[in-house]
């Protein structure tokens, strides 16, 4: 285990601090959604009890059997993916899983991708009381039926629908999964605030394609597929720092953290935990190393806990979370929003 | 950032850091990359498993994605496992180019086996290509293990197939080549419905184009559901894990992936688009 003495940093996590039933985390490291199946698959390769927490595969309303292959195909310094949410639907997912999560000392987050208001709710609903489940994870970058297929996660009316459905239909700790290809992330993240979400997690995947040139199509079947990997890294720091700056809830910070390096600068941008994805791909014990190498660089340099560089190259989350008066925060809304 | 700590759970992984400690070449443009192993890698690995190698710098982000290859051989006395490689892509190039003392980043082995069962005497290997690799190890178990082994392998030229050295001499291996110069002329599946009668069980592993040939050429010779066949697929594993769902196959059972559930599956299993 990592440090045990006395003076080690605090680590821990408070990821919904308005909501009475608690996201508290050990520490900042979370698998992300999509990567990390239902926890158990990674139980060969890390110790899956000393993650802060970790995101399920998303589900849907029914079972999916997914997308076509090829599903996956590698990118400089980067993947592709389209695999279509392949999962046992709700129904089956609440049988198997969350009685296997019970025993474990990890919170699970699920995560939920459904095409309506209704079906979002619906989910949210049948999750509410489900134990072994710790939080409910909103993947937004889902098109909108009822909307002619454009993404809920592009438009910040939608965005604040979905959220408030869902905060309607359960109690349960509610993290909003932002897309980075809403115009204005930023206004999304304000709208599914104002309307409940207890956190903000960010970025879901770019969308992205390549075409093989001998066969003169496209490699995915699915044709386009969502970018991850370092290769993302700078677009989801920047978008990170946008929105800790403009929302007072807590964010996640994600899109291509291979390293403690990675990781810091998303702390120090606003993130107040992490997910991690393509590198546990590849690397499954970047998790542990995340954990470890967090931890020795805040003692290494004397901070006392995570949350001493959580947003110190932020201006705009000092700002917002340093002045403490009612008329002060209106002065700088006028100021610094757009 | 480099990790200094060990953790002091019990907890054990499947990575591993494996020392090159000999490279020989074998079947025209492969190589055979002997590494280190833990004890109980070596001792875990069967017919058909595989190892997913990181192939490139540890600090570097290409190729990101590990590459999967089967298990050649897993040597208990000198603690070590073989891997069959030839270049393909970025990652089998990059593996090609490493040389004895250099260390590489391991996960393995992962995967169901072959299976053969207990009541079977008789095995059928088809090969091409690499899938030479875990059919060599197969064709070693069930030698060891009394059992009979007609090994069949095709290849362009005598210089790509498999050297019969490389497999136990009880062995009857049986090969073709495209432009004649060892063996039968044509096709590794022109020969096969010689064998079929004779085979318990078939197991296969090549390239799709010879899966589809082997499957018409079984359905065509064989009586009922004897013998049956077992493919090992190849496919790109992003996880290895069972995470991704990235290397799923489409079966009767419906999506299985091939890196937990495979990469080993029963012909008659398997749905084909």
């Amino acid at each position: 285990m990592g440090m045990t003495h006395a003076n080690a940093p605090d680590m821990v996590v408070d990821l919904a601090p308005r909501n009475p039933r608690e996201l508290v985390l050990r520490n900042p490291v979370i698998p992300a959604s999509g990567c990390f199946g239902y926890g158990q698959e990674f139980a060969g390769s890390v110790d899956v009890q000393r993650l802060g927490a970790f995101v399920s595969k998303g589900i849907t309303p029914k079972s999916r059997s997914g997308n076509p292959m090829p599903r996956i195909t590698e990118t400089p310094a980067g993947m592709l993916n389209a695999i279509g949410l392949q999962n046992p639907g709700i129904s089956g997912f609440i049988r198997k899983y969350p009685p296997i999560w019970l025993s474990w000392d990890v919170p699970a987050i699920v995560n939920i991708s459904a095409k309506s208001v209704e079906d979002f709710a619906m989910m949210a609903r049948k999750l509410d009381d489900v134990p072994g489940v710790a939080a409910i994870e909103v993947n937004i970058s889902c098109p909108n039926i009822s909307a002619g297929g454009f993404c809920f996660g592009w438009d910040a009316a939608m965005s604040a629908d979905v959220t408030q459905k869902v905060r309607a239909a359960t109690t349960l700790p509610m993290i909003v999964k932002l897309s980075p290809g809403a115009l204005d992330i930023v206004e999304i993240a304000q709208a599914v605030e104002a309307e409940g979400a207890d956190a903000v997690s960010l970025i879901n995947t770019l969308v992205g394609m390549e075409i093989d040139i001998q066969r003169q199509r496209p490699v995915l079947a699915n044709v386009t597929g969502g970018l991850s990997g370092p290769a993302v890294r700078p677009v989801a720091l920047r978008m990170v720092y946008q929105v800790a700056g403009s929302v007072d809830i807590p964010v996640i910070g994600m899109g291509g953290i291979a390293t403690v390096a990675d990781a810091l600068q998303f702390f120090m941008a606003g993130a107040s935990a992490i997910q991690v994805g393509t590198a546990a791909f590849a690397q499954p014990r970047v998790l542990m190393d995340l954990i470890d190498g967090i931890e020795r660089w805040l003692a290494a340099r004397g901070h006392s806990s995570l949350g001493g560089i959580v947003g110190v190259a932020n201006e705009r989350y000092q700002l917002r979370r340093q002045t403490p008066r009612a008329e002060d925060l209106l002065t700088m809304e006028s100021e610094f929003t757009r | 950032m480099d990790v200094m700590a060990k953790t002091e759970s019990t907890f054990s992984t499947r990575e591993f850091m494996g020392e090159i400690i000999r490279i020989e070449p074998v079947m025209g443009d492969a190589i055979l990359t002997t590494f280190t192993a833990p004890k109980k890698a070596v001792a875990e690995a069967r017919p058909g498993q595989f190892v997913q190698i990181l192939s490139r710098e540890p600090t570097a982000y290409d190729p990101l994605l590990r590459r999967p290859y089967s298990v050649y051989r897993a040597d208990q006395k000198a603690q070590t496992l073989t891997v069959l490689v030839r270049a393909y892509g970025r990652g089998s190039a990059w593996l090609m180019r490493q040389q004895e003392g250099v260390s590489l980043d391991v996960m393995g082995p992962l995967g169901a086996p072959f299976t053969v069962r207990p009541k079977t005497e008789r095995l059928l290997t088809v090969a091409g290509g690499v899938g030479a690799a875990p059919l060599r190890m197969l064709a070693e178990a069930a030698i060891r293990d009394g059992k009979q082994v007609t090994y069949l392998m095709g290849a362009n030229d005598a210089d790509g197939l498999l050297p019969a050295r490389e497999l136990p001499d009880e062995v009857e291996y049986v090969v073709a080549t495209m432009d004649g110069s060892a063996g039968h002329t044509g096709f590794v599946t022109d020969i096969i419905p010689a064998y079929l009668q004779w085979a318990d069980q078939v197991f296969s592993c090549g390239p799709e184009p010879m899966f589809r040939t082997l499957r018409a050429v079984i359905h065509q010779h064989r009586m009922g559901d004897r013998p049956d066949v077992q493919m090992a697929v190849e496919r790109a594993m992003p996880c290895g894990i069972g995470a991704c769902l990235g290397c799923v196959v489409e079966t009767r059972r419906g999506m299985r992936t091939a890196c937990v559930e495979g990469p080993v599956f029963e012909m008659d299993e398997m749905l084909w688009g």
